[in-house]
């Protein structure tokens, strides 16, 4: 319990879960350094670095929405239809300034879309988001045609590849999101419903909190902060694949629960998920840089999920937790 | 005599067929704490449930400081001055003290059109009422789920003076409590009353209740059959009376 407060006391302050995480980045670096003579290079840690950009802001908005109770497993493809609309207009020479917009705003309308089937339509989440994730899967498919959306002009790399006062772009975006998400929810009273709802609706509702205002809001939050992590993506790679964001959900998802936000709802991490989002990809990274298959990516995921949930399911059971015991 | 917060007349509940509650009549006074006994479907609980706007009264009135009033809602119970403190307390174990005080009535200000919290006064408003209330909390800011039974209560009891409850019932609020903790949440009622609150208290420990209350009235079968001073009464009369076995109680039966 000791951790929510922690969590809650400053921007960046860290609990034991965050050093763990901490550790275990930096132990991952250090083995992958004496085991390929390509990995500790500048060069590779900008990939790194530059590999997390979307992860990130997904990871955000996937923290909220687990500490609410909640979740989206159709996140990924949310960013590849955000994607398309960027690609779109950055093909057909639109202006770069719109392109921005067009990221968030999509990100948004996808966001109203999930909040209306989940929230007012009062769908379980992981099912309502399941069902989204097959319909959005042939939207892409339908609007790409079955071809990837390629080629397309530098205009938007161009703006996002600038540095201001000598900061990349992208991580003065990343700087923002986060304290901005950290601000609402341990500054704001839309924070505290937020955790109180994760903990139990019906408290929440008996309290007098607008329960359907703040979770729909939520979704919409996650939205956009999907829709900015598209507009990286395209000025990153300057194409829409048919693949896009088929991992972006686990990932996100392992990220966060990693960095200790409790899948059940009412505990969170924000520094947790950043933390989740760099040991995932400094292990993706490294794993390939060693010669293992990009292949076995969501295999080292899925394992890093199943294993930290079952290790805490049953560090629960254990009798005499401290926690359990200042309860009793 | 202080003039009654609340009244209530003639009052009513029936579920189809059913008659859950008839002819109640009853005054809550400030800074007295009132006793509600009765067996299990006696009409208690369906009672405090019409005082705190769950279900309308089917017939009969409630009047607030003379005034009649109608709440459609929990909310509008609360509105006007009466907080519920159910069995099952709807705090938030991952929020703190402080956070679950003021849970839903946050006290804020806006910067560039955000609301934020104003987390050192909500935390100093809480501390003061902790302390007024002899609560033995140190920290407001220490998370619900590490507090015990009678603490949880403290803090129900706090969000309820928070509210600017003038009334507060308390459902069982010692049912689950060991016996240091029940002492001191009966104490804590105590307190609620010496602060000029109306204090309604549901409780199936006849002890206890003379300990703290300073009226009885004992619900049976839908009625009220008994309102004592406590002072006046006894342990055996008001187990006659739950149990019908009361002359009164019989004649009252006979007539009806």
């Amino acid at each position: 319990m000791s951790a929510v407060r922690q969590s809650g006391s400053g921007v960046f302050s860290m609990n034991g879960r965050e050093w763990s995480l901490l550790v275990a980045c930096l132990l991952a670096i250090a083995i992958f350094s004496v085991a390929s003579p390509h990995y500790a290079t500048p060069g590779n840690a900008v990939t790194v670095l530059r590999n997390s950009v979307e992860l990130l802001l997904i990871g955000l908005g996937m923290t909220l929405l687990l500490a609410m109770g909640g979740i989206d497993v159709s996140i990924g493809i949310v960013m590849g239809l955000a994607a398309i609309a960027i690609g779109r207009i950055v093909g057909a020479d639109g202006s770069p300034f719109v392109a921005l917009v067009a990221g968030p705003l999509v990100g948004a309308l996808l966001g109203c879309v999930t909040a209306a089937v989940v929230v007012l339509g009062r769908v379980p989440a992981i099912v309502g988001t399941l069902g989204l994730l097959g319909v959005y899967r042939t939207a892409v498919f339908a609007l790409l045609g079955g071809q990837w959306l390629s080629g397309l002009p530098s205009s938007l790399t161009d703006l996002l590849a600038t540095t201001v006062l000598g900061i990349p772009v992208p991580a003065l975006v990343i700087a923002v999101a986060y304290l901005t998400v950290w601000l609402a929810l341990r500054r704001t009273p839309y924070g505290l419903h937020l955790l109180a709802i994760g903990n139990s609706e019906e408290k929440a509702r008996l309290s007098g909190i607008p329960v359907i205002k703040v979770r729909f809001l939520t979704f919409v939050i996650s939205g956009v902060l999907t829709g900015i992590a598209a507009t990286f993506y395209v000025a990153t790679y300057r194409n829409v694949e048919m693949s896009i964001g088929s991992t972006s959900a686990l990932d996100a998802i392992a990220a966060v629960i990693l960095g200790g936000t409790s899948i059940l709802g009412g505990r969170c991490s924000l520094l947790g998920t950043v933390l989740g989002v760099l040991l995932l990809r400094i292990l993706q990274n490294g794993l390939l840089l060693i010669g293992v298959p990009s292949l076995w990516q969501p295999v080292v995921t899925g394992v890093l999920v199943i294993g930290v949930l079952g290790f805490e399911a049953v560090s629960n059971r254990l009798p005499l937790t401290r926690f359990q015991r200042a309860r009793a | 005599m202080t003039a009654p917060f609340l009244v209530a007349r003639n009052i009513a509940k029936r579920f189809g067929a059913l008659t859950a509650l008839a002819d109640v009549d009853l005054e809550i006074r400030p800074g007295e704490v009132l006793a509600l006994l009765g067996d299990n479907g006696a009409g208690k609980s369906t009672f405090i449930k019409i005082l705190a706007g769950a279900h309308p009264p089917s017939d009969g009135e409630l009047l607030i400081e003379g005034k009649a009033v109608a709440f459609a809602s929990p909310k509008d119970a609360a509105a006007s001055g009466i907080a519920t403190i159910f069995q099952e307390l709807a705090l938030s174990e991952n929020l703190s003290i402080a956070e679950n005080v003021f849970l839903g009535r946050e006290l804020k200000r806006s910067i560039f059109g955000i609301p934020f919290l104003k987390r050192a006064e909500m935390r100093q408003r809480v501390d003061g009422l902790l302390q007024e209330l002899d609560a033995h909390i140190s920290d407001p800011e220490a998370p619900v789920g590490s507090l015990s039974g009678g603490q949880r209560q403290a803090v129900a009891i706090c969000r309820a003076l928070n509210l600017n409850a003038r009334l507060v019932i308390m459902d069982e609020p010692t049912a689950a409590l060991a016996v240091a903790e029940t002492r001191k949440v009966l104490a804590l009622t105590r307190r609620l009353a010496g602060r000029g609150c109306a204090v309604v208290l549901i409780s199936h420990n006849i002890s206890e209740v003379f300990e703290v209350a300073d009226r009885i009235v004992v619900f049976r079968r839908g009625r009220k059959v008994a309102e004592r001073l406590a002072a006046e009464t006894n342990h055996e009369e008001v187990v006659s009376l739950i149990t019908g076995a009361h002359p009164d109680v019989r004649a009252l039966e006979k007539t009806n």
